[in-house]
């Protein structure tokens, strides 16, 4: 609250544009039905929140993107680790791994149906497919950031490969795998409502579509403002997490935000 | 006592013979998909009354809006029945897919209001195909039954189709693409007709119903199952055909009923508001072929010909009701 006070504050901008919004709305000059007042939104956001509508939805959602997330998360740590300390892994599977990556996942979908068919397994398929590259790349990264000092303390002390990995590089890493995963949640929510969007009948994907078929604009871009709002909100979340986590990380004083 | 023991004791033997078991509470699951049109009220007008639940049926609708995983998923298994039209399902089983007809879901009507149409902009002065000729038509997707119409009109009302060029715009969108300025003309159906006349009434006019000016009242959509599938489970499809069309028993003569439109409300979520300026489609049972065949051959005029079996081959016995 105290920041929506001051005038440098990014919210007055929010506020301008949705004043924008409902004028423009109110005044037509969009010529069409198909641009509804921002009351008129919020009105069915309401209503659609109290029917239990949405919750139901957006919780199905969230279970299916936070799924993925973890899995494809998970996946890409340990693969990440593997490939930067065990070089054998990288030059078998590299390749194959670097070919995948570029492909659109919404691209993939309709085929994907084949063999997953169309509900969860397929959703949380695609989340993970696409939260797993972000995480895989930053770990990598993170095992070559891994100060040499640290290592060699490691080997003064003569431990072991398991534990050098775990206790040494892991935590060492953790800032660039938490970057990765900031990186895959962004894109996780995205892909979960595409997925949504394109096949079966689940989540808030297939309601925003349905809404839009239905020519009920006001949901439509009532469920738009849902989906605004919980990115903001995960991304919000995930930074305190990681403030919380890697708390060492942030009182070295490497991140000035 | 001991009819219930004897009872039991034929249907254990029966079971292997009747492989869907129909004692007990065990309902056959058939997932179905769907789009979210008028066109599948029967199905959900069934669900609703338990027709297929009298017939030991659980239907699952699977609704995409676009349609695009429908057939694709037919043939992956995902479902046991699709709802799509026509010409979709003909250019599937043109590339060699077992695409066989259950049933029939929607027809044009005897008389206008019809269920696809033509808008224009008030005051382009567009009235017929021949006007439309180096313009620009919105079809929701080319290569389906409501493109193939618009261009018979466009050949009908004096039009070159090939000088008329296809710009796909999806439903939700044309109204606006059109009082826009983006394309000249689009081809409706509805509720989007009634839709685009309620909001855009006073830039957009009507210039045709694709249907009813070429081949009044013909065929626009199936419900289709794997050839293979039906040879095997002949009996669930039968099930499901008698169901299905008790449910157009139900919605036929209901055509001005608020309980229809409520029905339709339900599932497709349009207002009930805009569903009472909509002109509902004819519901066959029957699938003929005839009409198969009418399809078959505007297909060929319009670019989309080729090796198709004989009609009659395609349709189920169901559909020949």
């Amino acid at each position: 609250m105290r920041m929506a006070m001051r005038p440098s504050s990014g919210a007055w901008l929010i506020l301008g544009l949705l004043l924008l919004w409902e004028v423009s709305a109110r005044l037509d000059w969009m010529h069409t039905p198909n641009w509804p007042p921002l009351s008129t939104v919020l009105a069915a956001l309401l209503h659609d929140v109290f029917s239990g509508e949405l919750p139901v939805l957006v919780g199905g959602t969230l279970w299916r993107m936070f799924s993925g997330l973890l899995a494809g998360g998970a996946a890409g740590v340990i693969v990440g680790l593997l490939f930067a300390t065990l070089p054998i892994t990288s030059r078998l599977f590299g390749l194959t791994i670097e070919l995948i990556r570029p492909i659109p996942i919404p691209a993939v979908i309709p085929p994907l149906v084949l063999f997953l068919g169309l509900d969860n397994t397929m959703k949380v398929t695609v989340v993970a497919l696409t939260a797993f590259f972000p995480v895989l790349t930053n770990t990598m990264q993170g095992v070559r950031a891994v100060e040499a000092d640290a290592l060699a303390m490691g080997r003064t002390f003569g431990i072991g490969f398991w534990r050098r990995a775990v206790h040494i590089i892991l935590p060492a890493c953790l800032p660039y795998i938490f970057a990765g995963f900031r990186v895959a949640l962004a894109l996780a929510l995205v892909v979960t409502v595409v997925a949504e969007m394109i096949a079966g009948e689940q989540g808030v994907g297939h309601y925003l579509v349905l809404m839009q078929f239905a020519g009920r604009a006001p949901e439509m871009y009532a469920t738009v403002i849902v989906l605004a709002v919980l990115g903001y909100a995960l991304n919000r979340g995930f930074l305190a997490f990681e403030r919380r986590t890697i708390h060492w990380y942030f009182a070295l004083g490497r991140m000035a935000d | 006592m001991n009819a219930i023991t004897r009872r039991t004791a034929l249907a254990l033997t029966a079971l292997p013979l009747a492989a869907p078991p129909l004692i007990g509470q065990t309902l056959t699951k058939l997932r179905v998909s769907v789009i979210p049109v008028l066109d599948v009220a029967p199905l959900h007008a069934a669900i609703q009354q338990g027709y297929f639940a009298a017939e030991g049926l659980e239907i699952d609708t699977s609704t995409t809006a676009g349609g695009a995983t429908g057939l694709p998923g037919l043939v992956a298994g995902q479902f046991r029945l699709v709802f799509s039209n026509t010409v979709s399902i003909l250019l599937g089983i043109r590339e060699g897919l077992d695409f066989r007809f259950v049933a029939g879901a929607s027809a044009g009507t005897a008389s206008p209001p019809d269920i696809f149409a033509i808008l224009t902009r008030k005051g382009t002065g567009i009235a017929t195909g021949k006007d439309l000729e180096g313009k620009r038509i919105a079809s929701n997707t080319r290569n389906n039954i409501v493109w193939l119409r618009g261009m018979a009109w466009v050949e009908k009302t004096g039009g070159d189709w090939r000088k008329v060029t296809t710009v796909e715009v999806p439903f939700p969108q044309m109204a606006d693409a059109l009082a826009g300025g983006q394309v000249d003309a689009a081809i409706f159906s509805e509720p989007f007709v009634a839709g685009a006349l309620a909001s855009h009434g006073d830039r957009l006019e009507r210039i045709g119903w694709p249907i009813f000016e070429t081949a009044p009242g013909s065929t626009v959509a199936q419900y289709v199952a794997m050839k293979e599938d039906l040879e095997r489970n002949g009996e669930v499809f039968e099930r499901f055909a008698r169901a299905l069309f008790k449910g157009v028993d139900w919605v036929t003569p209901r055509r001005a009923d608020p309980a229809l439109l409520d029905l339709i409300a339900a599932f497709s979520r349009v207002p009930v508001e805009r569903l009472r300026q909509v002109a509902l489609p004819t519901y066959p049972k029957a699938v003929t072929p005839a009409e198969v065949q009418e399809i078959i051959t505007t297909m060929s005029r319009y670019g989309m010909g080729g090796r198709f079996p004989a009609p009659a081959s395609l349709i189920f016995r169901t559909a020949n009701a």
